[in-house]
């Protein structure tokens, strides 16, 4: 891989695989925290994060750990940036981390950050690792925050929190079980404009 | 023999590498993390007896039903009291609900605050609301019963969140008997003081 093509690792991480709609990867923390667009947002943000600082870390140690050792080194990597991040985040922004506390140990388990290191970061240069890190971080940033307008607008009526309708149209949407419905929908959604527009065959799941 | 060696000095390394990062990372924002939860604590107390002019410090523990422990704190205002203030928690439906609980120095619920929760959002958070939460302040304690009809004397449930309510005036409850436990007898003492 000499010569990378950084336009097609991003678009990559974005679109053709994006992490929740292509992919289907990580759906649990994507349904439990999208009943609003700012804590999606937020979740987004802390999932970029550790994604692009686990893909440079695994990239600048992948001659050095044991192939044989390398799930248990890439979880350890994971954590040590998660746990940081938890920190930070507690010492910060407390406002966030109120909110969001209880989900952010959660990303050590998120099969998305392991995947991205095994699959990409593991062959690659430090450099091309640090993009796409922060491209697939983008893409599932971006989906939850898709989730989250989609779900906050029909399940409360607003946005940010701030009522737009009158009543709450569709409440089931905040509602785990909305989740499912709203994911499904969008993915959908998605690759019908695939088909439609780009002549892509659509994916979701199978397609990795 | 040789490739386990190498195996295991090369976890132990990766190892003793991320405890120093996490470790650093600590040392400079677990200072910071303190201050601010203690600073948070002390607004939410304030919030509860704006009136007090000394600083609030917790007078004492308890213990509720469910067997956690509690801190139960004297606000007074130049030497004075003016409100006793206890934090406590209901079981919910899906979550511990933590709430601050004063009492004006006749004994009557002067304010409720929920701290955090975990109810379901759209029905069991309603209990967060003023008409829900509102409903606590002035009543005494042997007025502390939920209903599932229109009252005003008592605490109305919330439709549709009748767990929630519940928990919400348990944890209240005990944290009122608390309190009247504990300073119930000064204040009697004190009211007879002035009708004799």
């Amino acid at each position: 891989m000499s010569n990378v093509n950084y336009g097609t690792i991003i678009k990559n991480g974005i679109f053709g695989e994006n992490p929740v709609f292509r992919l289907a990867l990580s759906l649990c923390p994507a349904v439990a925290v999208t009943s609003g667009v700012k804590n999606g947002l937020l979740m987004g943000v802390a999932v970029l994060f550790v994604m692009t600082m686990v893909n440079a870390t695994v990239s600048l140690l992948r001659n050095f750990i044991n192939p044989k050792v390398r799930i248990p080194s890439y979880m350890f990597i994971i954590a040590t940036w998660v746990t940081v991040t938890d920190l930070i985040m507690a010492a910060y922004s407390r406002e966030v981390y109120k909110q969001m506390g209880l989900y952010i140990m959660l990303i050590v388990a998120f099969a998305i950050v392991l995947s991205r290191a095994e699959m990409f970061a593991s062959k690659n240069k430090l450099l091309p690792s640090i993009v796409d890190g922060a491209a697939m971080g983008m893409g599932f940033l971006l989906a939850l925050v898709l989730l989250g307008i989609f779900r906050e607008f029909l399940g409360k009526g607003s946005l940010w929190g701030v009522q737009l309708l009158p009543g709450k149209p569709l409440l089931i949407m905040i509602m785990p079980t909305g989740g499912f419905f709203a994911m499904g929908l969008i993915m959908g959604w998605l690759n019908w404009i695939d088909r439609k527009f780009f002549g892509g065959t659509g994916g979701g799941g199978g397609a990795h | 023999m040789k490739d386990m060696m190498k195996i295991t000095l090369s976890l132990v390394l990766i190892f003793i590498a991320a405890a120093l990062i996490m470790g650093v990372t600590y040392k400079y924002t677990s200072p910071v993390r303190f201050l601010a939860e203690k600073k948070e604590k002390e607004e939410a107390l304030k919030e509860m007896a704006p009136d007090a002019t000394d600083p609030i410090n917790p007078t004492g523990t308890w213990r509720s039903s469910h067997g956690k422990p509690y801190e139960y704190y004297l606000a007074t205002a130049g030497g004075k009291p003016v409100a006793y203030i206890s934090s406590t928690a209901g079981k919910g439906y899906s979550s511990f609900i933590a709430m601050l609980v004063s009492l004006d120095t006749d004994l009557k619920v002067r304010d409720v605050k929920i701290l955090h929760h975990g109810e379901t959002p759209g029905l069991g958070d309603q209990i967060e609301g003023k008409s829900f939460i509102g409903q606590f302040t002035g009543k005494a304690l042997s007025q502390l019963i939920l209903l599932k009809t229109e009252t005003t004397e008592n605490i109305q449930a919330i439709s549709g969140a009748t767990i929630s309510s519940r928990a919400v005036t348990n944890g209240v409850k005990d944290a009122v008997q608390t309190l009247v436990d504990t300073y119930g007898a000064g204040v009697k003492s004190a009211a007879q003081g002035v009708a004799k």
